[in-house]
C-alpha cells in the first residue's frame, strides 16, 4: 500500500481531536467514581467503592431508581403499541399521513422545555393532577417519534410481496397481521422500545416540569447537585452513563438489518 | 382434466393505472390442464395479466370467468389460484416446512394432515431434507421449489408463476425449466407462465400468447408462432426471422408473392384466410427462418436472389452467416444458418452467392 495521502492524515487528525475533545469527559466521571474524593478533589492514589456502597444505602435514590423504572416500562409499552399502530396507518392510508407525520415529529424536535411547558399548561387546563401518570404521557409524547420511526423503516424495507403472498395462500387481513407483519417487525419494535427506555431513563425537562412529588433519578440527581456536588453524584452519573451504553448497544442489536438466521448456516 | 374446456376466460379486460392504461381489451382463455405461457417484452403488460388474475390488481373494465362463472370481485384469498412470485417472497420468520405448509394452516387443516402434506410436496421438489432450515439458509434454486411447493400444496385451480427463472442463472434456469414441465406434468394443474424469454417460452409451453404495448399479439402453439407468426412484432420478436418488405401479388392457391426489392418472392399462405383476403398491393413482409435460406443449386428456380456473404459466424453445431442481398441501395441484411462442417465452411467472407428459399418455408406477415 502507498503511504497514506495527506488529506487523509489531515482527516484523522481532525477526527481524533474531535473524539478526545467530545467523549474524554464523560468517561472522568466514571473512572474518578472509583477514588476517594476529599475536600472536592480526586485522590487518585486511593482506589475505592465507598461511593457505590453508599449510593445503595441511600432510601432516596433508590425510591427514585424505582420511579425511573416504573415510568420507563410504562413508556415503553404505550408507545411501542401506539408507534407500531401510528406506523402501520402511516404506511397503508393515504388520509392525513404527512400532517400525522409531523405532529408525530414534533415533541421530539422541540426544546424539551417548550414541550414539558405545553404539556404543563394543558395538564392544568384539564385539570389533571401532576403525578407519575403526567410523567408517562409527557415520555410517551417524547419517544415516539423514534419507535414510529423505527417501525416505520422496517416495514418499509419489508417486501411487498410477503404480504401479497400471504393473501394469495388464503390469508385473511387479521392472520397476515398476525402471523407475517408482526413477526417481521417484532425486532424493530424490541430495538424501538429499548431506544424508547434509555430515553425516557435519561429524560429530565419535561419530567421536571410535569412530575409531582416523586422524582425520577435524572431530577433526582438534579436536585442533589444544587446541594453540592459530592462523591455519589460521580457514582450515580457512572452508573446511568453505563446503564445508557448498554441500552444503546442492545438496541442497535436489534436494529442493524440482518438476514434471518443467517448465522446458522 | 381436458385440454379442450376453458378453465378460466378473461373478457375484454382492460386495466389502467390512473390514467395511464396498460391493459386494452384483453380475451383470452385458458384451456384446463395446459402449460400456457405469457410472453413479452417488458412493459407488454404481461405481469399485469396474472396480477388480474391473481387478484392482487382489480380490473378497470371487463371480466374474468372461472368454470363460466364471473369472479372479477372475488378477493385474492378465495380464489382457487396460487402464486409463485417473481422474487419468491419466501416468509424469512419461517422454516421451510413452516412456509410451505401456511396456505394450509390459514385454513385451520389440522397439524397431522399439514405435516403430511408438506413432507410430500417436499419430496415432490426434492427437499425433503432441508424442511427445517430458513429460506436464507437456501440456494436460489432451491428457495425457487419452496415457492413451487407453497403454491402448489392448497390443490390450486391455476398455479401463476410471474418470471420465476428471472433471477437464476443460465444452467440452473434449463434444469428447472425441465423440473417445471415435469411436475406440471405430474400434478396435471393449470400452469399461467410468465416470462419475457423466448427461449424458455419456446420450451415449457404448450401454447404462448405474446403481448406488446397492453395488447395480445398472437396466441398460439410454439410451432404456429415459430413458423407462422401474424404480424411483424411476432416475426421479429421470435429468433432471428428473416423479413423482407414489398407489395403482395395476387393469390396463386395456396401460395401469394410478394414483390420486393429481392424480386418476386413467393410464399405460403396455407391455413391463414386473413393473408387470402388482403387485397393486391398491400404492404408485407416476406418473413423466412435462417435456416430456410440456403446456397441455391441449378434446379432451384423460385425465390433465388444473389447477395455478398459479409461475415462468418461459428455457433457450434451450426454456422450463421451474414449476407447482403439485392441492389445496393436497397440491400436487405439476412442470415442463413447452416450446419458447421468439420473441414470449416466451404464459404468464404466477401463471396457472391446465389441463394433461395423454398416457397412453403417462407411465410408472409402484414405489414
Amino acid at each position: 500500500m502507498s503511504a497514506p495521502r495527506p488529506s487523509t492524515i489531515f482527516l484523522a487528525a481532525i477526527t481524533a481531536l474531535v473524539a478526545v475533545l467530545l467523549y474524554s469527559p464523560l468517561f472522568v466521571p466514571i473512572v474518578s467514581s472509583f477514588f476517594t474524593i476529599s475536600h472536592g478533589n480526586v485522590d487518585w492514589s486511593s482506589p475505592t467503592l465507598s461511593t457505590y456502597v453508599a449510593l445503595a444505602g441511600n432510601h432516596e435514590i433508590l425510591a427514585a431508581l424505582r420511579t425511573t423504572l416504573i415510568v420507563g416500562l410504562c413508556t415503553v409499552v404505550l408507545s411501542v403499541v401506539s408507534g407500531t399502530l401510528l406506523a402501520l396507518y402511516y404506511h397503508g392510508r393515504r388520509f392525513g399521513r404527512s400532517y400525522l407525520q409531523f405532529i408525530i415529529f414534533l415533541p421530539f424536535l422541540m426544546p424539551p422545555i417548550i414541550s414539558g411547558l405545553a404539556l404543563l399548561i394543558f395538564f392544568r387546563e384539564i385539570g389533571l393532577e401532576r403525578s407519575l401518570l403526567t410523567v408517562v404521557i409527557g415520555h410517551t409524547v417524547f419517544v415516539l417519534a423514534i419507535v414510529y420511526r423505527t417501525v416505520l423503516m422496517r416495514l418499509q424495507s419489508m417486501s411487498r410481496t410477503l404480504v401479497e403472498a400471504s393473501y394469495d395462500l388464503g390469508a385473511t387481513g387479521w392472520q397476515t397481521f398476525w402471523r407475517i407483519i408482526l413477526p417481521n417487525l417484532s425486532s424493530a419494535m424490541v430495538g424501538g422500545a429499548i431506544l424508547a427506555f434509555a430515553l425516557s431513563f435519561d429524560e429530565t425537562m419535561i419530567t421536571i416540569l410535569v412530575t409531582g412529588t416523586q422524582s425520577t433519578l435524572p431530577v433526582r440527581l438534579w436536585a442533589m447537585m444544587r446541594l453540592g456536588f459530592s462523591p455519589d453524584i460521580n457514582a450515580l452519573v457512572a452508573l446511568i452513563l453505563m446503564f445508557t451504553v448498554l441500552l444503546c448497544v442492545l438496541a442497535a442489536r436489534f436494529l442493524i438489518p440482518r438476514q434471518m438466521a443467517t448465522e446458522r448456516t | 382434466m381436458n385440454q379442450n374446456i376453458d378453465l378460466l376466460t378473461l373478457r375484454s379486460v382492460s386495466k389502467s393505472y390512473g390514467t395511464v392504461p396498460v391493459l386494452h381489451d384483453i380475451d383470452l382463455s385458458i384451456r384446463d390442464g395446459e402449460f400456457l405461457t405469457v410472453l413479452g417484452p417488458s412493459g407488454s403488460g404481461k405481469t399485469t395479466v396474472l396480477r388480474l388474475i391473481g387478484g392482487l390488481e382489480p380490473l378497470t373494465a371487463g371480466e374474468i370467468r372461472l368454470d363460466g362463472q364471473d369472479i372479477s370481485r372475488m378477493p385474492i384469498n378465495k380464489r382457487p389460484f396460487n402464486t409463485v412470485f417473481q422474487d419468491y417472497a419466501l416468509f424469512p420468520h419461517m422454516t421451510v416446512s413452516g412456509n410451505v405448509g401456511y396456505g394450509l394452516s390459514v385454513r385451520h387443516i389440522k397439524r397431522k394432515e399439514i405435516a403430511s402434506r408438506v413432507s410430500q410436496a417436499l419430496e415432490l421438489v426434492q427437499l425433503g431434507r432441508f424442511a427445517e432450515r430458513f429460506p436464507a439458509q437456501l440456494s436460489g434454486g432451491q428457495r425457487q421449489r419452496v415457492a413451487l411447493a407453497r403454491a402448489l400444496i392448497c390443490q390450486p385451480r391455476l398455479i401463476l408463476l410471474d418470471e420465476p427463472l428471472a433471477a437464476l442463472d443460465l444452467e440452473l434456469r434449463r434444469q428447472m425449466q425441465e423440473f417445471l414441465k415435469s411436475i406440471q406434468r405430474e400434478i396435471k394443474t393449470t400452469f399461467l407462465f410468465v416470462t419475457h424469454d423466448q427461449e424458455e417460452a419456446i420450451g415449457m409451453a404448450d401454447r404462448i400468447c405474446v403481448m406488446q404495448a397492453g395488447h395480445i399479439r398472437q396466441l398460439g402453439t410454439p410451432h404456429e408462432l415459430y413458423y407462422k407468426p401474424n404480424c411483424e412484432f411476432v416475426a421479429r420478436f421470435f429468433g432471428e426471422n428473416n423479413l423482407v418488405a414489398g407489395k403482395l401479388g395476387p393469390v396463386q392457391g395456396e401460395q401469394r408473392p410478394i414483390e420486393t426489392a429481392l424480386g418476386r418472392l413467393v410464399c405460403s399462405i396455407c391455413d391463414q384466410p386473413h393473408l387470402k383476403t388482403a387485397p393486391d398491393g398491400v404492404s408485407a413482409f416476406a418473413a423466412f427462418r435462417p435456416e430456410a435460406l440456403h446456397l441455391a443449386d441449378a434446379k432451384d428456380g423460385a425465390n433465388r436472389f444473389s447477395g455478398t456473404i459479409t461475415d462468418l459466424a461459428f455457433a457450434g453445431s451450426s454456422t450463421v452467416a451474414t449476407i447482403m442481398a439485392g441492389a445496393n441501395d436497397a440491400a436487405q441484411r439476412l442470415r442463413l444458418r447452416m450446419p458447421s462442417r468439420i473441414d470449416g465452411s466451404a464459404l468464404k467472407s466477401g463471396e457472391m452467392v446465389s441463394l433461395c428459399f423454398a416457397p412453403h418455408e417462407g411465410h408472409l406477415v402484414l405489414a
